[in-house]
């Protein structure tokens, strides 16, 4: 199924085979390209790259075209401020310097940079035509904020009558710019509106909930898909958003995924969220974010569920983080093995490993998921398994799958992070690949050859002949350089006649004679107290 | 006088700021925070005590309703309105000494960070509860802040981000108080900001919501 058809499936409640995904690339396409924030914002062509590069990297199944909730605010005379790294904020809020809602200017699709957003929207439309392209309007209650500034808050109970002014303006707003939007080919239009996070459900049924179903219900009649976004602590409004009749809403971290299943589903309305945008997304690891994007996708489910960040994706996030919650979305196979070791995590002891490896054959490892249920786990498995009786015994393999507890222990002890890996004496050789069969044989030669060589390196032998005289000692030398040179090995071979040495060794009287092996038992690591132990008692 | 007291810290709590204000529709037609303040100054009540026992008890109440989400901004600034009104009477005595505050806190949003209703609310809260506050407004320089501590010794300061980007502002502005002054007690707060944050730019206190915030203050007073 292609990202838009997708889209469409999971905003009609219906089970999907996966769940879509949609990246609110917004500044972060600035990043992606080279350019800030600022010179991003105002360039059509920009803004297409950007999201180009975003659709290329992400494989998204929906993207927005711009993410700035100050666009329309600008056209209506709100002063701007810009930055280098994120959307620009509003300073001025024209009605509470002493404008009224006549004197702020006209609202029209040729004025601000709305004719950059339409250009890129065209664009994108054209270039990706089975791509759910969201168009995003500025909430009227955030953009009646943004015009009036925070006396909105007190003039909701000190003098209601304009803010119901207000808002109905702020809702014409908002229609012509989805209109304009959906001409130019957006088929979602997300209604943003954060501010109404501030607010209570009363005030928020007052004063928001008949101007944006209206919004909804206009987008309805022109065939298009809704989404009402707000981030913040909005929890106690789900409820009452999802009243207004959108195909969908979308909440962030702060509002607990289940719970805004549990209303959206009940109220016919789908849902999406929340990866979390800084500490996971920004500041987070790769493993981060897959660990994040699998816990969003198994309280979302595949019914009505469309995983996205919780709002704009900051601009500096690594686009690394991004591209393992897009794999990882597709791959259901990469959401059990990271399942299987989110449940597994942090529960694991580490086993000592140190001294891995040591013994005389050469052990193969292979960290699966499980070789009976997981196919490129299989394969790897297989590829050990077919090679190991050319070595006759001196290779032993065995399987660590991860769905048991000793799998997890060891894939953590040997610090193996990926699945399927092959480890050949407890170093990581093969990871995720299938190796051809030559590579690996040559893998294991290797090693045994490296041990062959420790082992003709470490053994060295000696004999002592003792006597009280070199008189005394004469014939066993003899003997024993005789012995020496039939058996073909190099000895090196001492006469002591010293009468303490003599008596150190508990010789009473020559001739007598001591062997002497030095086993080389460990190089250039600290062995454990354990093992020192075992080697003590083969002495 | 305590049912007057009483009263005044009811209004606090539901924003009733005065006669004619038809907020909140339970307390229509009665008297707020402005008629009460001044008949307990008629009555005699010092200063100290209307703000103590009427203004703070009010405040307070409206905090804690406010980090359970029992009510949201709107009725957390209509009890900030009430309170002001009733402040009004009361600064002069301030002014002259004849009532002291608390102490002082310092509150401005970081350098680069424009958004400022997070740091109204705490502004008011910290004022409501008995404190000098001194708000520097938005987008604030780290000078800035060093100069202002500096004008008033042993004074608090409150940092405020809303943006992750203007994180990092945060911390710069918290080295920077603390190179010039050590023994200033940094508070840090806002949406992205977490104690673990906190902790690793080396501020002395967060809180996820204004009234934790009044705690930590309160709580060093006793110190």
């Amino acid at each position: 199924m292609k990202g838009l058809e997708l889209i469409r499936a999971a905003m009609a409640l219906q089970e999907t085979e996966r769940v879509p995904w949609v990246p609110f690339v917004g500044v972060h396409g600035g990043f992606l390209t080279g350019v800030d924030a600022t010179t991003y914002l105002c360039s059509s062509a920009l803004m297409t790259a950007g999201i180009s590069k975003a659709i290329e990297l992400y494989h998204p199944d929906g993207i927005p075209v711009i993410f700035d909730l100050q666009l329309e605010a600008e056209v209506l005379g709100c002063t701007l401020k810009w930055s280098a790294a994120t959307p620009p904020a509003v300073i001025s809020h024209p009605l509470a310097e002493g404008k009224r809602l006549s004197d702020l200017p006209e609202f029209a699709s040729g004025k601000g940079r709305i004719p950059q957003v339409l250009e890129t929207t065209r664009t994108l439309r054209e270039k990706y035509p089975d791509l759910a392209l969201y168009g995003l309007i500025t909430g009227p209650f955030t953009l009646a904020l943004h015009l009036l500034g925070t006396d909105i808050f007190l003039k909701l109970y000190e003098s209601p009558e304009e803010v119901h002014e207000l808002m109905e303006f702020c809702t014409g707003v908002a229609g012509k710019m989805a209109g304009y939007l959906m001409e130019a080919g957006c088929d979602v239009i997300a209604l943003v509106d954060p501010m109404t996070s501030q607010i209570d459900p009363d005030s928020f049924e007052e004063y928001v909930a008949p101007y944006a179903t209206r919004i909804f219900s206009d987008i309805r009649a022109a065939g298009r898909l809704s989404s009402f976004f707000v981030c913040g602590h909005a929890q106690q409004n789900i409820e009452v958003m999802c009243g207004c009749r959108p195909d969908n809403i979308s909440i962030d971290e702060n509002i607990p995924l289940d719970y805004v299943q549990e209303k959206a589903l009940a109220s016919g309305v789908s849902f999406g969220g929340n990866l979390r945008l800084t500490v996971v997304l920004l500041m987070g690891s790769a493993d981060d974010a897959r660990q994040e994007a699998l816990a969003c996708l198994d309280h979302g489910g595949k019914k009505g569920f469309i995983l996205a960040p919780g709002c704009d994706i900051p601009m500096e996030t690594p686009p690394a983080n991004l591209e393992a919650v897009s794999e990882l979305v597709r791959d259901p196979y990469q959401q059990e093995v990271a399942r299987t070791l989110e449940t597994s995590d942090h529960r694991t002891a580490l086993l000592n490993m140190n001294d891995y490896g040591q013994s005389d054959k050469v052990i193969v490892d292979i960290i699966t998921l499980d070789s009976e249920s997981c196919a490129p786990c299989q394969y790897m498995v297989e590829a050990v398994k077919r090679v190991a009786p050319h070595f006759e015994g001196v290779v032993e393999w065995r399987e660590h799958a991860i769905k048991r507890m000793e799998g997890v222990s060891f894939m953590s002890s040997l610090m193996v992070k990926n699945i399927p890996t092959i480890c050949i004496d407890g170093k990581i050789a093969f990871v995720s690949k299938i190796p051809p069969q030559g590579q690996l044989i040559q893998a294991i030669q290797q090693r045994i050859n490296e041990k062959l060589k420790l082992k003709i390196r470490s053994k060295r032998s000696e004999i002592l002949i003792f006597g009280e005289t070199e008189e005394v000692c004469r014939e066993l030398n003899e003997t024993v350089r005789q012995a020496s040179l039939e058996l073909g090995k190099e000895l090196r071979i001492a006469t002591i006649t010293d009468r303490a040495r003599m008596a150190a060794f508990g010789i009473t009287k020559g001739p007598a004679l001591v062997t002497v092996h030095y086993r080389l038992k460990c190089e250039n690591n600290l062995p454990s107290l354990d093992v020192v132990k075992e080697w003590i008692k083969e002495l | 006088m305590t049912e007057l007291l009483q009263k005044l810290s009811e209004c606090v709590e539901f924003g009733k700021i005065s006669l004619a204000s038809p907020f909140p529709p339970q307390m229509k037609g009665q008297e707020g925070a402005d008629e009460i303040t001044r008949h307990l100054l008629d009555q005699g009540a010092s200063p100290q005590d209307i703000l103590t026992n009427g203004l703070m008890p009010g405040m307070e109440r409206i905090g804690v309703k406010f980090r359970e989400n029992k009510v949201f901004v709107p009725q957390v600034l209509m009890s900030a309105k009430a309170m002001n009104t009733a402040m009004v009477h009361l600064k002069p005595y301030f002014l002259t000494g004849e009532a002291r505050q608390k102490g002082t806190f310092i509150i401005g949003t970081v350098e680069g960070d424009l958004h400022d209703i997070g740091k109204n609310l705490v502004s008011m809260m910290v004022e409501g509860n008995g404190w000098k506050v001194v708000d520097l407004g938005v987008d604030v320089k780290p000078e800035k802040f060093i100069e202002v501590l500096k004008e008033h010794p042993g004074a608090f300061v409150g940092l405020s981000a809303l943006l992750t980007t203007t994180m990092p502002s945060m911390e710069r502005t918290t080295k920077a108080i603390k190179e010039a002054l050590p023994e200033v007690k940094v508070a840090v707060g806002g949406a992205p900001v977490t104690r673990e944050f906190c902790d690793r730019i080396g501020a002395d206190a967060y809180s996820r919501d204004p009234q934790g915030l009044v705690e930590y203050l309160n709580g060093r007073l006793e110190d």
